[in-house]
């Protein structure tokens, strides 16, 4: 089933994707997307929610498709598996992703699955060369199967491995020249990260190759003030923190303006709240375009 | 290493923390910890979404306690989360602490059944004036051969699981009160536009409709019960959205 081409349908062109920021699309919006057409710079799907052959999930995307850009996020890929990708859900991604025609499609630097078992959480890898080697093989394989270039995820992590000899953004950027991937940058991540591992959020920023951004996800997070060392745990289910938004300003500013999406996958606030989120990122990347216009 | 990693987040193993930097086991436990955590309660949260009702019947804090120990031997297989929990109904069947509810497994099972045919492709059914168009084009509509979607399904369950089901999912519509829950009951499980939907039908008609669906002539799937309405069942058949052929059989 390839889904009717938004052009034909007179929905608005790719640069909406580009100039408005989008938000993660969840079942119980779909009504009210339907009904009141809110302006949004588009959708972002979760990849594995979407392989139904039937059912409302597959129906609805493709309605609420007709009318928005789209981008589709993965999370069961499992790119730093230290065994094989799983061949037949490659094929079924590669098939939504044909369906779809997202402006993007992005996956994470973490691995989720081990000996055939799903785990349903982004964890961490090591940052060395057997790791990178392997991620790399993965990334080659995933954009040779979909016919494009994908974005990968910087992650959120808890703990650092010893084993790593590298830091994670010297990883990234050899995994980017190697494979010519793009990059999301998670702003949420960065903070998440860097809180956990005591690390200067802003220096990573500075520090990221910002060329290779195609799309930010801006989301919250909780603190777990234990009294042994307190973590910051990346849950999607608080509205954008003051922190995040000031490193997103120092983001612009440093690598200039790019695609975003509010990524809200819990405790979900009304379609409306969400939007109002969209609208505050676009007018800091309205502003930061402005004052670089007067540089 | 993921190996290692894996085993460290299902058994309280501490041989892997010495991956982990960290001043100490207890920081480096606690940091371990956020990964288990994770992954605990989002197969938890997963269950609870799959099994609704399985897990209004008994409760937020057992339905937990149940999952916990379902989901230690039992991971998903696929990175569809929505598929997960196709042995939980077994398992439920099985678990010492839910013997009290004896129906829970049936129940469980129903639920893993409707989710998986709302996500299966849908069939588009013949319309009430194209079914009585067939009927009228025939000379015999005792040889007729009527054919049902792929997504009709029949369970039999010997407890009252389709009144407890609606019970809950429509509950202005049906007492608990009142029913028995030690009656036996067939159950129709079919597809309605895009969602699954579940019918508790008779004995008869059971066995009507699987005869249907064995490629049985409408004279041959008729049972032998006289109180079983082909009229009245044909109705339910075209209203349900099942019938997606008609055709004479061949002489």
């Amino acid at each position: 089933m390839v889904f009717t081409p938004k052009q034909s349908q007179g929905a608005p062109a790719p640069s909406s994707f580009i100039d408005n920021t989008g938000i993660s699309l969840k079942p119980s919006y779909y009504h009210e997307i339907l009904d009141q057409r809110p302006t949004l710079g588009f959708f972002e799907i979760h990849a594995e929610n979407y392989l139904s052959l039937g059912g409302p999930a597959r129906y609805y995307l493709q309605k609420i498709r007709a009318h928005y850009a789209f981008t589709i996020h993965g999370v069961g890929l499992s790119i730093g598996a230290d065994t094989p990708l799983d061949q037949a859900h490659l094929k079924r991604i590669a098939q939504l992703v044909e369906d779809v025609q997202p402006e993007v499609f992005s996956e994470h630097l973490a691995w989720s699955t081990h000996d055939h078992t799903f785990l349903n959480d982004l964890l961490p890898v090591a940052y060395d060369q057997a790791t990178l080697n392997r991620v790399c093989e993965h990334i080659d394989q995933l954009q040779s199967t979909l016919k494009r270039q994908i974005l990968m995820e910087n992650p959120s992590t808890y703990f650092e491995f010893h084993r790593s000899d590298r830091s994670e953004i010297d990883f990234i950027r050899e995994m980017t020249q190697r494979t010519g991937c793009g990059l999301l940058l998670d702003i949420n991540n960065v903070e998440v990260s860097c809180f956990n591992h005591q690390t200067n959020p802003f220096d990573y920023i500075n520090g990221f190759p910002g060329d290779a951004v195609g799309q930010i996800h801006l989301a919250g997070h909780t603190l777990d003030e234990n009294p042994t060392i307190a973590l910051k745990i990346d849950s999607h289910d608080t509205p954008v923190s003051n922190e995040v938004w000031r490193l997103y300003q120092h983001t612009l500013k440093t690598i200039g303006d790019r695609p975003t999406l509010i990524e809200r996958d819990g405790n979900l606030p009304t379609l409306s709240i969400l939007q109002a989120e969209a609208q505050q990122a676009d007018q800091i990347r309205a502003q930061i375009k402005q004052e670089s216009r007067h540089e | 290493m993921n190996k290692a990693f894996n085993d460290a987040l299902f058994h309280q193993d501490e041989a892997f923390y010495k991956e982990i930097k960290g001043q100490s086991s207890k920081e480096k436990a606690l940091r371990f910890n956020v990964y288990r955590n994770n992954v605990y309660v989002s197969l938890m949260d997963a269950l609870a979404d799959i099994f609704p009702i399985t897990q209004t019947l008994v409760g937020e804090d057992f339905f937990r306690a149940m999952a916990r120990e379902y989901l230690q031997q039992n991971r998903p297989k696929s990175p569809i989360i929505r598929e997960y929990g196709g042995t939980f109904a077994d398992f439920i069947r099985a678990f010492e602490p839910s013997q009290s509810v004896a129906f829970l497994g049936d129940i469980a099972d129903l639920e893993y059944k409707l989710l998986t045919l709302t996500h299966a492709p849908e069939f588009t059914p013949l319309t009430h004036e194209e079914v009585s168009a067939a009927f009228n084009h025939t000379t015999d509509p005792a040889k007729l051969l009527i054919r049902l979607s792929p997504n009709t399904q029949i369970m039999l369950s010997c407890y009252a699981i389709g009144s407890i089901y609606l019970a809950h999912k429509q509950p202005s519509e049906q007492s608990l009160t009142q029913l028995d829950i030690n009656n036996s009951e067939h159950l129709l499980l079919s597809k309605s536009f895009i969602y699954a939907e579940m019918h508790v039908i008779s004995e008869a008609e059971a066995s009507f409709i699987q005869r249907l669906m064995q490629d049985k002539t409408l004279e041959e799937a008729i049972p032998d019960d006289d109180t079983f309405d082909t009229g009245a069942s044909l109705a339910k058949l075209i209203q349900w959205q099942l019938i997606t052929h008609v055709s004479e059989a061949a002489a």
